[in-house]
């Protein structure tokens, strides 16, 4: 959901900062090598969250809350409920 | 005589001249006595205020060009046609038509055999268009200063349109591939007709008042000019104007600009443009992962790398500093220094050799028989300073001379006899031996003796008085005398 999304935002920015870091060379060799860990570590979420991300369809009804909206363009039926009625 | 024509004869080669000359004419007027038979093809006159012109389209071209996927286009313009463009000519309707010229021979009449139909100004329409354009200018609405950016990753979207059209399925299509995940509410309401324009503006208002999306997207697939009018309307302007959060629009094809797209923050040209406006490609996020991730490799490498480089030169300082190192070097320098030695113990014997032998040359030079003359010289020399040393030992001796009369003078001066010549005398106390000063050494009894300038006298004391005037008994005996010089 939206929480998710909102992480990957912050986990690119945790990645500019530890790449940021690292780039400056000023530090242990200790840290460096735990940052570079932690870099590769935010790397590979980054890449998940991209490759897991999708576009949430719904309806919105009036105050009666949201349908799911089965996407138009794509086989994607892999949403639960997907066969709501639009018309 | 001239060629007297038959009435088909003529009208045939009027038609083929006809044809030859206007193959394809674009013609622009205005429909008049429009009618649509049931063989579907359409009859209408184009006329303005000089002329009229009989004008018919038939059935089969009133597609516009076919494609293989069996769209119909537009040849001049390439658009896509929505089906049915014939079905809304109408009287007083300004068009231009594309077509040739022929002549129908059984009314004798020649008429423009329509190709193609395109709608002008559409009158009422572009007029309310265009006072409605230059009433909300004047308002502010079109103020390139009040446009407010788009979000740059919008993960909250509220799309108003028609849930079923083709706008929607295009959004979806291009926007499932864009950005890094996102919820999209689609408001579903016509597009077109009357109820349009309220329902569009109601549902942009709601979206404003629930404040859940970040952006609200407003777009509609291509149509006529009427088809789009409810975006040309003031209840839709004024509900995207009033909208709290950015409104992108997209509507119909490239080439239509509705009041609409004019308020929006953010005019797309068509709904999947309008996509593309919201969301950069996934493929663009994940390229940054990948050079941030470069980076980072890149970065690390060098932080050992430089410890490496850091390191060796360490190792080799250490290994400079190690005892085998610098007893090899003290081994170095100890041959050095003897090599040093030995070339220096040759070069004093060398150079004491060498000494020897300027000497001999000139012990040789003096000795030998032409040396005399350096004889003479040394003579004379010796001569003249035996001179001066003669000089010299006169000068001392006189000074010396002189130096001892002065001193037998300061001598005769300090002469303790000499008063004595004057009538004083020293008195001797036998006892001590000593010169008497006072009265009171002396005792009655004690011997003395009393040097005067000439003798002594020997005498005895006979009384002592105490301090004062000399006594009178002072008096001695004279029993003798010694000469003293």
């Amino acid at each position: 959901m939206s929480a998710r999304q909102e992480t990957f935002e912050k986990t690119l920015e945790r990645l500019e900062a530890v790449v940021a870091r690292l780039e400056s060379g000023d530090m242990p060799l200790e840290k460096g090598v735990a940052l570079f860990k932690e870099g590769m570590a935010l790397a590979a979420t980054c890449r998940k969250r991209l490759a897991d991300a999708k576009m949430e369809i719904s309806l919105a009804l009036g105050e009666g809350g949201d349908v799911p909206f089965p996407d138009p363009a794509g086989p994607s039926s892999d949403e639960p409920g997907g066969g709501a009625d639009v018309g | 005589m001239a060629h007297i024509f038959r009435v088909g004869e003529l009208t045939r080669a009027v038609k083929e001249v006809l044809e030859a000359e206007f193959p394809l004419v674009f013609v622009r007027g205005q429909i008049s006595n429009l009618s649509r038979p049931f063989s579907g093809h359409v009859y209408f006159t184009l006329k303005d205020a000089e002329a009229a012109l009989a004008a018919v389209w038939f059935r089969g071209a009133q597609g516009g060009a076919t494609t293989g996927s069996g769209e119909r286009y537009n040849p001049a313009t390439g658009e896509v046609l929505e089906p049915g463009a014939a079905m809304r000519l109408g009287d007083g309707m300004e068009v231009l038509c594309a077509g040739r010229l022929t002549v129908y021979p059984p009314r004798g009449v020649y008429q423009l055999v329509v190709e193609m139909v395109e709608e002008l100004g559409a009158g009422r329409l572009h007029q309310e268009f265009e006072a409605l354009k230059r009433e909300l200018a004047v308002l502010g609405y079109f103020e390139a200063g009040r446009k407010r950016p788009l979000p740059p990753h919008p993960v909250r979207v509220a799309v108003v349109t028609a849930s079923t059209s083709a706008a929607v399925r295009d959004f979806i299509k291009v926007g499932r591939d864009r950005g890094f995940g996102c919820q999209v509410r689609i408001h579903d309401t016509p597009v077109q007709g009357e109820a349009a324009p309220g329902r569009i503006a109601a549902a942009i208002s709601d979206i404003g008042r629930q404040g859940w999306a970040e952006v609200v997207v407003l777009i509609r697939g291509g149509g006529s000019i009427e088809d789009l009018w409810a975006f040309n309307t003031r209840a839709v302007a004024d509900a995207v104007f009033a909208c709290p959060v950015p409104v992108v629009t997209g509507v119909g094809h490239e080439v239509d600009t509705t009041i609409a797209d004019m308020v929006a923050d953010v005019r797309a040209a068509t709904p999947s443009h309008a996509a593309q406006t919201l969301w950069p490609e996934r493929a663009v996020y994940v390229q940054g992962v990948d050079d941030l991730e470069r980076a980072a490799v890149a970065a690390a490498g060098r932080l050992t790398t430089d410890r490496e480089a850091r390191l060796a030169h360490l190792r080799r300082g250490l290994s400079w500093l190690s005892p085998a190192r610098r007893l090899t070097r003290a081994e170095l320098s100890l041959a050095a220094l003897a090599g040093r030695f030995a070339r220096l113990g040759m070069t004093l014997t060398d150079n004491a050799g060498r000494r020897l032998e300027r000497l001999t040359d000139r012990l040789a030079r003096t000795i030998r028989p032409g040396g005399g003359l350096d004889a003479e010289v040394s003579l004379d020399r010796a001569a003249r300073l035996s001179q001066r040393l003669e000089a010299a030992c006169g000068r001392i001796v006189r000074d010396r001379e002189r130096s001892l009369r002065d001193a037998g003078l300061r001598l005769a001066g300090l002469d303790p006899m000499a008063p004595l010549a004057r009538g004083y005398s020293l008195t001797t106390l036998t006892r001590t031996g000593r010169f008497l000063r006072r009265a009171s050494d002396a005792a009655k009894g004690d011997k003395l003796e009393v040097m005067v300038y000439e003798g002594v006298i020997r005498a005895e004391v006979t009384d002592v008085s105490a301090p004062g005037g000399p006594g009178p008994e002072r008096k001695a005996e004279c029993d003798g005398g010694e000469e003293r010089t």
